[in-house]
């Protein structure tokens, strides 16, 4: 069955892409063909990750500042990377939310005042959306597919049907996994961010030697929480003070490993869903996209899941998994293959916007709706 | 030299077209919005070239205020300002509020003003400008009393929001009404003048970021 989004045609587009909605500052040109294949001609990404170590996280007015610095020189250095100028440009695209308002507002901004000069349609993103796509654009996936995002600020299962359809089959309903990791490491006292520190000591850890609760495990929707297994390594990791460096390592693997089952439960559901909606797909994937998709142990669980149920799993490079600019104006560019017009100059940040228009508030996640 | 000037660091979203040349302001628009300055800005450009009859590519500055003001507000005007920077391919120019608002009023009483805001926090930030323009005292974040101190040595003339603040700590100080916001005509004024090269468009907050390294529980560790 091809679904009808995948044979998106469109005229060859240019679009230069925005993002600046936590931590990373990025710039890109990305070019998208009428058959639908892309090339990504510049990529450029300034981390603020040493502004933000000393706070055991990312502060928003930290971010919010160095972006408005050296957000132009970055477009800049984009055009110039790619060869090209702005006229040369079909649109431009922001990360327009979800995030941290500040720096989303400087993204937008920025975009704003190249449009208006131009006169180019200027494309408000979806974040989200952003890396919901870029596997068409590494990997030339068709629709629909599975998407499992897991990073700093997002842990959620998508389903992704076509551009601007989507469907958000579960989010975390407290912290994002990214936020977890983080905070076992600065608990356990290592180093930030805490992702690859917490892998790198369980790497030398017993994941058997503490048995940690699995978050949700056996319920019907695949949502995420992990608050309170937070709360359980803390204990653990309480009652065993003054900790050896192998019993933090101990920890550590015992905390992937719960993470790792709880993904797999979680997905179990998914993938069944998938299947049951879609029994035609014959080629079924599932992408991943987000930070903590680096994390080894985790991408071999959800390898191994896949196959078990019949998936592919579409793991985009690293960079283009983690935040980046080029996924921005790859959305941007498949939303203009399919017939989607740019924003008015008028549009505001979002600091929530889910990916799913209808996705329903879910409980627990406080007052201000799902975390996105 | 034809100069667009912005502002969008304090409750009014302000644009202005001036001709250094002729002295004459072309247009103006500066609605007290309050927020929102990120959604309006751009219409407000658009209907203030209009009113002037000047095109983007006449343009050849930017001049925006970078502060002190809300921190938001002074992102959208200089993220913005830098943006049409970059795509016109010409200078853009930082200018301090607190001159835009300083300024005019001095030049009316011929004499010192300290240009005010209330920084909150029990803050004040604060400039003074002579009567010909110049620089008395820099912006700064200053507590009532240092400002006070600065108004009366000077002595400066106070004017905006956090005036009756000052004259709490010394009544023999004057105020009188300016202000309280920057006036986009003297942003664009200030920003003719100034060397690009010298002052770029980098917000100039006056605060440090609200955050503290975070020390936060730890585990106590098995000493080796």
């Amino acid at each position: 069955m091809t679904h009808p989004e995948t044979s998106i045609r469109g005229p060859e587009t240019t679009i230069l892409g925005i993002e600046t909605s936590c931590d990373e500052t990025a710039a890109s040109v990305v070019l998208r063909r009428p058959d639908g294949t892309g090339d990504i001609l510049s990529s450029v990404v300034f981390s603020q990750l040493e502004e933000h170590a000393a706070y055991g996280g990312v502060v928003p007015e930290i971010a919010a500042r160095a972006h408005v610095s050296v957000l132009d020189s970055l477009v800049a250095a984009a055009l110039s990377d790619a060869g090209r100028t702005l006229d040369d440009m079909d649109a431009i695209a922001a990360t327009s939310g979800p995030g941290l308002i500040g720096g989303l507002m400087v993204g937008l901004m920025t975009a704003k005042a190249l449009a208006q000069v131009t006169g180019k349609p200027l494309y408000a993103v979806n974040h989200l959306e952003g890396h919901a796509l870029t596997a068409r654009l590494t990997d030339n996936l068709d629709f629909p597919y599975l998407l499992l995002l897991v990073s700093g600020g997002h842990t959620q299962i998508a389903l992704v049907r076509g551009v601007d359809e989507y469907e958000r089959w579960g989010t975390t309903i407290d912290d994002a996994l990214g936020e977890a990791f983080d905070k076992t490491a600065k608990l356990l006292g290592l180093p930030y961010p805490g992702g690859p520190a917490v892998e790198k000591a369980a790497g030398g850890g017993d994941p058997k030697r503490f048995r940690l609760p699995v978050p949700l495990k056996g319920t019907p929707d695949p949502d995420f929480s992990f608050s309170g297994l937070k709360t359980a390594v803390r204990q653990l990791a309480e009652a065993q003070a003054p900790v050896s460096d192998q019993t933090i390592c101990d920890i550590c693997a015992s905390f992937q490993r719960a993470v790792c089952l709880s993904l797999a439960d979680r997905l179990d559901i998914a993938f069944s869903r998938f299947s049951e909606r879609f029994p035609a797909t014959a080629d079924r994937a599932l992408v991943i996209a987000g930070g903590v998709a680096a994390n080894k142990a985790l991408r071999s669980t959800l390898a191994e899941a896949a196959e078990k149920h019949g998936f592919r799993l579409v793991a985009p490079p690293l960079e283009l998994c983690t935040d980046n600019a080029a996924m921005i104006a790859w959305a941007a560019a498949e939303r203009r293959a399919a017939g989607i017009e740019g924003d008015p100059l008028d549009t505001a940040p979002r600091s929530r916007w889910p990916l799913d228009r209808q996705a329903e508030t879910v409980v627990g996640s406080g007052k201000r709706g799902a975390k996105v | 030299m034809k100069l667009l000037a912005l502002d969008c660091a304090q409750r009014l979203c302000a644009v202005a077209l001036y001709d250094a040349g002729s002295g004459e302001v072309l247009a103006r628009l500066d609605p007290e919005i309050g927020r929102g300055h990120a959604e309006r800005l751009p219409a407000l450009v658009d209907e203030v070239l209009a009113e002037a009859g000047v095109a983007f590519a006449d343009i050849d500055r930017i001049a925006v205020t970078i502060g002190p003001g809300s921190f938001a507000g002074i992102r959208v005007g200089v993220a913005f300002a830098r943006g049409l920077a970059l795509a016109l391919k010409i200078p853009a120019v930082g200018v301090s509020g607190l001159y835009a608002m300083a300024g005019p009023c001095a030049r009316d009483a011929g004499l010192p003003v300290m240009a005010t805001i209330d920084a909150r926090r029990d803050r004040i930030w604060a400039a003074v400008v002579g009567p010909d323009g110049a620089t008395l005292a820099e912006p700064a974040e200053l507590t009532a009393v240092a400002a006070a101190e600065l108004a009366s040595r000077i002595p400066a003339v106070i004017v905006g929001d956090a005036a009756p603040l000052v004259l709490a700590e010394d009544a023999s100080l004057s105020i009188m009404s300016g202000g309280p916001f920057a006036d986009i005509a003297e942003v664009a004024r200030i920003g003719a003048e100034l060397d690009p090269a010298v002052s770029a468009a980098e917000p100039a907050y006056l605060r440090a970021p609200d955050a503290k390294p975070q020390a936060g529980f730890a585990v106590e560790r098995l000493k080796a």
